[in-house]
């Protein structure tokens, strides 16, 4: 019937920011008249892919075939105008207006210079027949629940003539009831004809709704599959499987008493969303934790409660060497012993205006303290950087210049020194080897077991699962705010790490 | 070979290089188009500046404001401080000098003393309401401090006007809004006859090398620096922001009081309503010029009390009106500000993307 086998088909999609690779090659096909599931984690490039396809991104390289035309969008009104439609995640309305303003807005009716409300309200009414959707378009949007905001934004696109119509995380935002009612309402809309991109890293809605699923991990295509034909457990390594770069001997530890420990610790963001939801865990001494999770489960505002960063609801408690720390400083957390590296190298971790020894001796120029209080001992500070420097082979023609000049290899190096050679007793390190070199990653993984080696307690959080499982005594599963731990989770093999990072629940034995 | 320059100094000189460039060619554009020659008005400039010992006196003069008030603004913008109520300041500290100075009487030096000495400490406390406004209510002190410049402005004129004159016209006759004169035991010594060249150059001088000194060589410079240049990072570390950003905007309101006072004890000798002609912003120009170096304001605050004190003999011997040497200065600080190295890169990057896939031809 149809001349083209796919309505929608983007080739060899690339595009780059800077260092990072968002999109690498992407192919991503789509059939008409079906739900196709995008999934992978965030920062997977699923976002910027989409951007590409409604033009609020242009693309280094590649192509998009519309009804199997060659398409080349100016602006992200032409994209409309050849029936993409896309639905955010954050919904972008005008608070103050009422549901049919909204609908309309950009796309009047017109009669002369005026809007034409009593066309415009017959064809969103006409839709919303069709479409078996029941709003109040008088309504004003602020006093909506989400739910319905979210079908306006539905009714929106396909005002605008949609064929395509991309749902960007829309069960996030939703009760399971309201997850229920918008399936249904994919269902209608794909029997009416309609095509549905289906962005989301929940599996079981997937499976449930979807045709054909997409995955993408680090911006390259891990996987085409068609949801009748696979599983969970499938989905959950193509989106989170490890990749081994890197194999590291990692020799048994010898655990000594507890260093940290995190009860009942509840974290709100500063927009009062709870991010961390009641976790409770221990630190050994002379023991690598991991806890892996997929982006945005919870694990900064974790980590920004244990350092300092930020403070945790009344109730839970931090205990770091005996002592109740849930409100102490940052400089007192660091005179006791704590040592962090941050995900963030250039925000937190080093001030890239700065040069090689400011950055060296932060946190250290107040813990260790110079011989005189007030006055920088600069002998204190060539010895402290030069130390840094010749241990972690950090790179550089001297210690004057600026760190922008160092790879982000050397920097992270040098963060790592920094907090390494600071006598400390617990370590946080988060992401410790995003985005650096090979010989890099290895030198610090080395560093970082070799710290817990002479007894010292690492509490380690990536999103890389592989280092997580290469360096980790235990592993700890960070879910939507909650840390699960499994009572022995050494046998667990990456395919049920990833599960659970996903969600899924794994038994003591491993099912 | 090339002489080994890192990249850094090149990128500045070539910023001040383009900027003085670009300035010179709008300022001739600007006083050729009013009818009158570039050179010629320059060199009344220079002469009217620099010309005679007596010029360089009142050059001195200006250089002693446009030194505090650089320093005043050094010292809050290093820090990430946005302290835009360096004029307000001026005006509460200068009206504190001119009060102590009539009103009290105490020996030669020691009454001056006292005057700087209430002034600074008058211009720190009126730079708190901010800071605290910011620590307590989060509310932005770019936008209090903007306001508190009215409020000073208009207070010590109020106060002036009702309190100090009792609603009463001066004594001697004049319309204008003034506190009595200081005594001679609170005027700062003169340094070149027949002139307002006062020692005030010398506190000046030492506040921009204390302030120079602090942050190189001082534990709380450092990190005064660092929160200036990336707040995360030194909160990080476990400086305590609250009390660096608490020192840095009570420093900086310090020397803005100071400037306030020496001002009046030194050249006007009493406050009038309005006298700081927007000495306040100069300040903030001149850090910005300097990129917030302290050594560098020294140099910079030569040229623009140069520039100032030159203006005047300009206006009288040509028929150019000396605001124009303002719109040249902020020309200026405008094409200072503009970041030539990320344009420069831009273009470069636009020009290779550009560039057709030939590899033959003038291959070297």
């Amino acid at each position: 019937m149809n001349s083209y086998e796919y309505i929608l088909e983007m080739r060899n999609i690339n595009k780059r920011f800077k260092n990072l690779v968002a999109n690498d090659n992407i192919t991503f096909r789509v059939r008409p008249g079906t739900v196709h599931a995008l999934i992978g984690e965030n920062g997977a490039g699923k976002s910027t892919l989409m951007n590409i396809l409604t033009n609020i991104q242009t693309p280094d390289s590649g192509e998009i075939y519309i009804r199997g035309e060659l398409v080349e969008f100016k602006n992200p009104l032409d994209a409309v105008r050849h029936g993409i439609g896309m639905v955010y995640q954050e919904f972008m309305t005008f608070q103050g207006m009422s549901v049919l303003d909204n609908i309309i807005v950009g796309f009047e009716q017109k009669n002369g210079m005026f809007i034409d409300y009593k066309e415009s309200r017959r064809k969103v009414e006409e839709i919303c027949k069709k479409y078996n959707f029941n709003i109040p378009l008088d309504a004003l949007v602020n006093d909506l629940p989400i739910a319905t905001l979210q079908q306006v934004e539905i009714i929106k696109v396909l005002y605008r003539n949609a064929d395509i119509i991309i749902l960007d995380e829309p069960t996030s935002v939703l009760t399971p009831q309201g997850v229920q009612g918008l399936l249904d309402a994919i269902r209608f809309l794909v029997k009416q004809g309609k095509t549905v991109i289906f962005i989301t890293h929940k599996l079981k809605e997937v499976l449930e709704i979807s045709d054909d699923i997409t995955i993408l991990k680090n911006g390259r295509v891990t996987g085409v599959l068609s949801a009748k034909e696979t599983n969970e457990l499938e989905l959950a390594r193509l989106m989170v499987g490890r990749e081994v770069m890197l194999q590291i001997n990692k020799p048994q530890c010898k655990t000594g008493d507890v260093v940290l420990i995190v009860s009942n610790l509840k974290v709100k963001d500063s927009a009062g969303v709870i991010r961390v939801k009641n976790a409770s865990f221990k630190v050994h001494a002379g023991e690598i934790v991991g806890i892996s999770g997929i982006a945005v489960s919870g694990q900064k505002a974790l980590v920004e409660a244990i350092v300092g960063l930020s403070t945790a609801e009344k109730h839970g408690e931090i205990i770091f060497c005996g002592r109740n720390i849930t409100d102490e400083t940052i400089a007192n957390r660091r005179k006791m012993g704590m040592g962090y590296i941050a995900q963030d190298r250039t925000g937190i971790g080093s001030n890239k205006e700065g040069t090689i020894w400011e950055n060296a001796i932060m946190g250290y120029h107040r813990v260790k303290g110079f011989k005189r209080k007030h006055l920088l001992d600069f002998n204190d500070i060539n010895a402290f950087t030069n130390k840094i420097i010749d241990e972690y082979a950090v790179k550089t023609q001297g210690i004057g210049d600026k760190i922008k000049t160092l790879s982000g290899g050397n920097i992270q190096k040098l963060i790592a020194g920094r907090e390494f050679l600071q006598n400390q007793k617990l370590l946080i390190i988060e992401d410790p080897t995003r985005g650096i070199d090979v010989g890099s990653v290895e030198f610090i993984w080395n560093r970082i077991i070799q710290m817990a080696q002479v007894g010292v307690a690492v509490l380690l959080i990536s999103h890389d699962l592989n280092e997580v499982m290469q360096l980790s005594d235990r592993i700890l599963v960070m879910y939507n705010g909650s840390i699960i731990e499994h009572p022995n989770s050494k046998v667990l093999t990456e395919e049920q790490i990833g599960l659970m990072m996903l969600g899924g629940v794994i038994d003591e034995v491993g099912n | 070979m090339k002489l080994e320059i890192n990249g850094e100094a090149k990128s500045a000189m070539l910023k001040y290089c383009i900027s003085i460039g670009l300035t010179l060619v709008f300022g001739c554009i600007l006083i050729t188009a009013q009818g009158e020659k570039p050179l010629r008005a320059m060199g009344y400039i220079l002469q009217g500046s620099f010309g005679s010992v007596m010029n360089i006196g009142n050059t001195i003069r200006w250089i002693i404001s446009s030194l505090l008030v650089g320093a005043a603004a050094t010292i809050a913008f290093k820090s990430g401080v946005a302290n835009m109520g360096i004029e307000g300041q001026i005006y509460i500290g200068a009206l504190s000098a001119a009060v102590i100075g009539y009103s009290i009487e105490l020996p030669p030096g020691l009454h001056a003393i006292a005057c700087l000495l209430v002034a600074s400490i008058m211009g720190m406390l009126y730079a708190l309401i901010p800071a605290l406004l910011r620590l307590y209510f989060k509310i932005n002190e770019l936008i209090t401090t903007l306001v508190l410049n009215f409020i000073a402005k208009d207070l010590t004129e109020y106060i002036t006007m009702w309190v100090i004159m009792g609603g009463q016209q001066a004594a001697n006759g004049s319309a204008s809004i003034a506190t009595p004169r200081i005594l001679k035991s609170a005027q700062l010594p003169i340094i070149i006859k027949s002139t307002t060249a006062n020692i005030g150059i010398f506190i000046a001088l030492a506040v921009l090398l204390i302030v120079a000194f602090f942050y190189k060589y001082t534990l709380e410079g450092y990190e005064l620096t660092q929160i200036g240049q990336n707040m995360n990072f030194a909160r990080m570390g476990g400086v305590n922001i609250t009390r660096s950003f608490l020192m840095a905007f009570l420093i900086s309101g310090f020397i803005s009081g100071l400037c306030g006072g020496i001002e009046i004890t030194g050249a006007y000798y009493r406050f009038t309503s309005s006298f700081s002609n927007n000495l306040g912003w100069d300040g903030i120009m001149i850090a910005r010029v300097s990129n917030n170096n302290p050594i560098a304001v020294i140099f910079v605050s030569i040229i623009w009390g140069g520039l100032k004190q030159g203006a005047m003999n300009m206006e009288r011997m040509t028929s150019l009106n000396r605001l124009i040497v303002i719109i040249i200065q902020m020309l200026f600080v405008l094409f200072v500000s503009i970041d030539y190295d990320s344009i420069i890169n831009k273009w470069k990057s636009k020009m290779e993307l550009k560039k057709p896939d030939y590899n033959g031809g003038m291959n070297i």
